[in-house]
């Protein structure tokens, strides 16, 4: 499979503040990619940069071949969809109402009212994130587990091949990041979407990915599986902290103390 | 989640009552007509009473209707794009700053009557302007919003009045902006009103979509491939212009555009294609509600609708703060 991002000599910076230097990479298609690194390592920056929610100074970011400014923000989301970190919702929308707004680039702004293919994908959407018994309640009464279950699902009615995730697990308690890391790895194997996300847990982005990308001062210094990647070395470099490492079932752990 | 029936039971019975106290306002005066003597002098043949009620009760009635409908949907439209529940044309200026221009043009070029609502709209989006511009930090806090239109209002509220005393009140067609008076409105002020706030009140229903979505993060809507941008300044576009048409036809009005959506998002949720629409129809029913009371309590006097607004609004404004800042901190 090849490579649904090819990123060369990204820069960027907010003022004088360099972020992003000379950063090339690349995202396989099929896989589970997760960016690691410290806070302000520049990740949520690359993050942003590939969901076209900043400017890169000079550099590209293709996606599929193209430029990604070139590609109109409608056409954009047909093809990626991303669940940010942070979301809100007004207190009375139903599930089912929120996640048809997944809909929105494939729909626009016309007749109201949901075609067939529409219904599909919402309901599709909403069957693999396991939320159908709480289509018709308000997001607001939802638990933190269950609301994120929401907004991913969203994101599936997009009906994309590529999903982001940013930090899906922060704000949740260990039960629920499970839920969600599982599903995340059921879209993999059962849907075949590319996912890229940022994780702030080693071990779950060691255990969960196919592909961990380590950020430090806006560069990559490290990129492939993980049980080639990791190392005490390559935590201490990231991290700055120096962490023993050993093995569970097979695939490499990191003693968070 | 509101059912379908209970929404179609609420917009029924504002219907109705709308149209009860459309027949009230027409028999509130000295002149007294029947629905019966009302259909007939309409439809039928002339009838003397009717026609003199047709021509001073009837254009007074529609244009309260009318501009409490623009009025509360503008505020629709603002809180929706600021994001905001207390966001009020009335109380953040904009209403303010488009009579200020009606104002002007109304004394200084009365011939260009049927173009005051552009003028209007002018200083209505110039006020806008400013209030975006300088509550924006990266986002728009809600109190801060609310603090800069409130100086803003007060500014052309200022200026208005030093207008209309340092001309001793001379001009009488700017003097009735300033106090909000629609006693003397006329079929032609109608006209005029309708001609714009038709293209508002349409506009208005084409950005529900866009409306719904604004209720999200920014980032989230970007994400669904919608220009968030582009949608704001959409909505404000038509926000703007339904405030400033209403005021320029019947005076600034403040908290209209707060108190009918707040109740409205009550009973019929807050998904803006159901909203929007039942915001007009409770927005026409509360403006002729003020006016026919105004008309009432004092008579012969009358109390302007806007004073009524006003002195029913601060209480419910000074309610929705403090239940707001209780939520964000």
């Amino acid at each position: 499979m090849g490579d649904v991002f090819e990123i060369a000599d990204l820069n960027f910076s907010y003022g004088d503040n360099h972020v992003i230097r000379d950063l090339s990479v690349n995202i396989s298609e099929g896989k589970i990619t997760t960016l690691i690194g410290a806070n302000g390592c520049g990740k949520s920056t690359l993050f942003n940069l590939i969901t076209k929610n900043l400017k890169p100074r000079s550099g590209r970011i293709k996606l599929g071949g193209t430029d990604i400014s070139a590609i109109k923000l409608r056409d954009y989301a047909k093809q990626v969809a991303i669940v940010h970190q942070y979301n809100t919702a007004p207190d009375d929308i139903s599930v089912e109402k929120l996640v048809g707004y997944g809909r929105t680039p494939h729909r626009g702004f016309g007749l109201p009212g949901n075609s067939e293919e529409d219904e599909g994908k919402i309901a599709l959407a909403m069957q693999i994130t396991n939320i159908e018994k709480f289509r018709d309640r308000a997001v607001s009464q939802l638990s933190g587990g269950q609301k994120q279950r929401v907004w991913i699902a969203m994101a599936l009615a997009q009906d994309t091949k590529i999903l982001f995730l940013d930090e899906p697990t922060t704000y949740l308690d260990i039960r629920y990041q499970l839920d969600i890391l599982r599903l995340v790895k059921r879209l993999k194997t059962e849907y075949n979407i590319t996912v890229v996300m940022v994780l702030h847990d080693i071990n779950q982005s060691l255990y969960y990915s196919d592909e961990i990308i380590a950020m430090k001062d806006g560069a990559i210094i490290a990129q492939g599986e993980p049980e080639q990647v990791i190392s005490e070395q390559l935590i201490k470099d990231v991290y700055d902290v120096d962490l023993r490492l050993t093995e569970v079932d097979g695939k490499p752990f990191v003693l968070p103390v | 989640m509101k059912s379908k029936a209970r929404i179609a039971a609420v917009y029924t019975i504002t219907a109705v009552m709308c149209f009860g106290l459309f027949l009230v306002a027409v028999n509130t005066g000295s002149l007294k007509v029947t629905p019966q003597q009302l259909f007939r002098g309409l439809f039928v043949e002339y009838d003397k009473t009717v026609a003199t009620i047709y021509d001073l009760r009837f254009p007074r009635i529609f244009i309260a209707m009318l501009g409490g409908a623009a009025m509360a949907v503008s505020g629709v439209l603002f809180q929706a794009v600021m994001k905001n529940p207390l966001a009020d044309p009335g109380i953040i200026g904009i209403s303010s700053g488009a009579s200020f221009t009606a104002v002007l043009i109304t004394a200084f070029y009365p011939r260009l009557f049927f173009v005051t609502p552009v003028f209007a709209f002018l200083g209505g989006g110039f006020a806008c302007f400013l209030v975006f511009r300088l509550s924006w930090k990266g986002g728009l806090n809600p109190l801060r919003l609310i603090l800069v239109g409130v100086a803003i209002n007060a500014m052309f509220t200022g200026l208005m009045s030093c207008f209309n005393s340092a001309t001793g009140s001379a001009y009488t067609g700017a003097a009735s902006i300033v106090n909000a008076n629609i006693t003397m409105k006329t079929w032609d002020d109608f006209k005029t009103l309708v001609c714009y706030a038709v293209v508002g009140l349409v506009l208005s229903a084409c950005a529900s979509k866009r409306c719904d979505l604004l209720s999200l993060e920014d980032k989230t809507v970007r994400s669904l491939g919608v220009n968030v941008n582009g949608s704001r300044l959409f909505i404000s576009f038509a926000a703007c212009l339904l405030a400033s048409i209403s005021t320029a036809v019947i005076g600034p009005i403040s908290f209209l555009g707060l108190i009918v959506p707040h109740i409205a998002r009550l009973l019929v949720g807050s998904g803006h294609r159901i909203l929007i629409p039942y915001t007009m129809l409770l927005g026409a029913f509360t403006f002729l509600l003020a006016d026919t009371i105004g008309r009432t309590v004092a008579y012969p006097y009358e109390i302007s609708a806007a004073v009524i607004m006003s002195v029913v609004g601060g209480p419910f404004f000074i309610i929705l703060l403090r239940r707001s800042v209780k939520k964000n901190g």
